[in-house]
């Protein structure tokens, strides 16, 4: 009884250290801010391109006017969520003009890095305004690239390759204080870099795990034809390859390959036997998504979102070896 | 917490814990609540546990179902408008367009908006007898067209500000994708007349008897 009761207590304990190793050993940040650039690039790229047609998204005279996106949100036609924003009520087009102008800014600060641990939350506040704001006419972009910003901004994910950097570089000190450590923090493991980072890997599981479990409820997933029935959708399309139906066996191999590969892929990115493999068919995936169906912006963000599974340590070492490889280094 | 940040106190890391389980399971419920959804609607199990998540994961816009080119890749819908000017001169055309809507990810959001509204379309109605069978049905049939209309209404509104001082139209339409063994017979253009079908705002009645 008691081998029982000790055996019980020492399973116990097992999971509670495996809980804490995998949460909570502190991580560099290296992975982290250079998904910053690539996410705050992307964001920044995502509100200029709306910039371009902004009052039709934005304001009264919008495709979708600012009373009713409210209403699509507030229960005034019986569907109500908790997807709230302050955008319903700007209705000045000057307003609107100035607000996003500040975004654009707030945006790109946090994509160079430049006050990040104020400009990293408000930029994704900022987003997700917009989202809420923006119903109807939202895609995956939007969902991975708010994701990832909600997540960076739990790291210090400005610590390296960052304005923030340079700046503690050449002004800090170690009589600095608290607040000036909080702002401008080292590029050193950290535990706030491992749960942004653990938070990441498991949403994007999520995310493939659901996206292959809806696709095993199709016909042509599981028969061979769902790629080319893709390829074949003009609206998506940025280049014809319908010719692809010369090739029933390459393309029906793609179309199981796909599925098998969402649906396990929760499993497989976790072993180190594995991930290479899972993580090359992930980069192939995506830019086939970005190169013929039409959506480089989310095949980018995809791609990128898939970095996270890279050792911050790898990313700083080939990073470094870069650097030192380069003219200004000196050393080439 | 301690004041170094990796140090954390026991109280420390078990408050972080449940913070991650809390946000973990509004990471997780909402696309298992697309998914198991049925007939007789969602699985009281999984909506109960999305009941106490779901503001949440809703303000936060992580209550998707993440169902890309599923459950099988499908046709597109268009927009296709109509402005006619005092002389009675017509000119069409439809949302998206590869032309007019540039760089890609302002054409992506002109064909989400046209994806949007047949998402929520709704034909007029409810039928009187549904009204007698299923009052709850017959509201939300009812609540779910007026939802319609207010986009639709939202829409042309937009169009008539852009086009001032003319008669606007729109009318939705399906981009049907070509058959594949009938392709591999006897390949068609993507743009090919027969793959555009008008779909017409009808009640069900009319519908059915067409």
């Amino acid at each position: 009884m008691r081998t029982l009761g000790s055996d019980v207590k020492n399973w116990c304990t097992g999971y509670v250290e495996a809980w804490d190793r995998f949460w909570f050993t502190p991580r560099l940040p290296h992975t982290l801010s250079v998904l910053r650039i690539i996410t705050g690039v992307m964001l920044l790229y995502s509100h200029v391109v709306l910039a371009t047609d902004l009052t039709s998204f934005l304001g009264e005279t919008a495709w979708v006017n600012n009373e009713t996106s409210r209403q699509l949100h507030d229960g005034a036609f019986g569907f109500s969520d908790f997807g709230r924003t302050y955008l319903w009520y700007i209705s000045s087009p000057t307003l609107i003009w100035v607000h996003h102008i500040f975004t654009i800014g707030v945006t790109a600060c946090f994509a160079m890095g430049f006050l990040t641990r104020i400009t990293s939350p408000l930029a994704w506040f900022l987003q997700l305004m917009y989202l809420h704001r923006l119903t109807g006419v939202l895609f995956g972009f939007d969902q991975i690239v708010t994701y990832m910003t909600m997540y960076l901004m739990l790291a210090p994910s400005g610590s390296c390759y960052s304005v923030d950097s340079l700046i503690r570089d050449r002004f800090g000190s170690p009589s600095r204080g608290r607040f000036w450590k909080w702002l401008w923090p080292e590029s050193t493991p950290t535990i706030s870099s491992n749960i942004a980072t653990r938070l990441l890997q498991l949403h994007l599981c999520v995310i493939y795990l659901f996206g292959g479990i809806s696709k095993t409820r199709g016909q042509t997933w599981w028969d061979g034809t769902a790629v080319w029935y893709s390829v074949s959708n003009y609206e998506y399309q940025s280049m014809n390859m319908t010719w692809l139906y010369r090739y029933p066996r390459f393309f029906s191999a793609m179309t199981h390959a796909t599925l098998f590969w969402e649906v396990f892929y929760c499993a497989l990115v976790w072993p180190r036997l594995t991930r290479p493999f899972v993580l090359a068919f992930a980069v192939m995936m995506h830019a086939g998504i970005a190169l013929f169906l039409g959506m480089i912006t989310f095949g980018t963000m995809m791609i990128a979102a898939n970095m996270i599974f890279i050792s911050p340590e790898w990313v700083q070492g080939s990073l470094g070896k870069m650097r030192a490889g380069s003219p200004e280094s000196g050393n080439s | 917490m301690a004041s170094d940040p990796n140090v954390l106190t026991k109280q420390g890391r078990l408050l972080i814990s449940i913070l991650i389980i809390g946000h973990l399971l509004a990471v997780v419920l909402p696309p298992l609540s697309v998914q198991t959804r049925g007939p007789i609607g969602q699985s009281p199990s999984i909506a109960t546990a999305l009941g106490l998540i779901e503001r949440y994961s809703q303000m936060l816009y992580i209550d998707r179902g993440y169902a890309f080119f599923a459950p099988d890749p499908g046709p597109s819908h268009l927009i296709q408008a109509a402005v006619t000017d005092q002389n009675g001169k017509r000119v069409e055309w439809m949302y998206p367009d590869r032309e007019q809507h540039w760089p890609r990810l302002l054409y992506h959001r002109h064909f989400m908006l046209s994806e949007f509204m047949e998402e929520i379309y709704q034909p007029p109605g409810p039928p009187p007898e549904l009204r007698a069978l299923n009052r709850d049905e017959a509201i939300y049939w009812g609540e779910a067209r007026k939802r319609y209309e207010h986009v639709r209404r939202s829409v042309v509104d937009h169009l008539k500000y852009e086009n001032p001082d003319k008669e606007v139209a729109i009318r939705r339409v399906e981009h049907l994708l070509p058959d594949l063994l009938e392709y591999q017979i006897a390949p068609i253009e993507l743009t090919d007349e027969r793959l555009y079908r008008v779909l017409l705002d009808q009640n069900v009645q009319e519908a059915t008897s067409e």
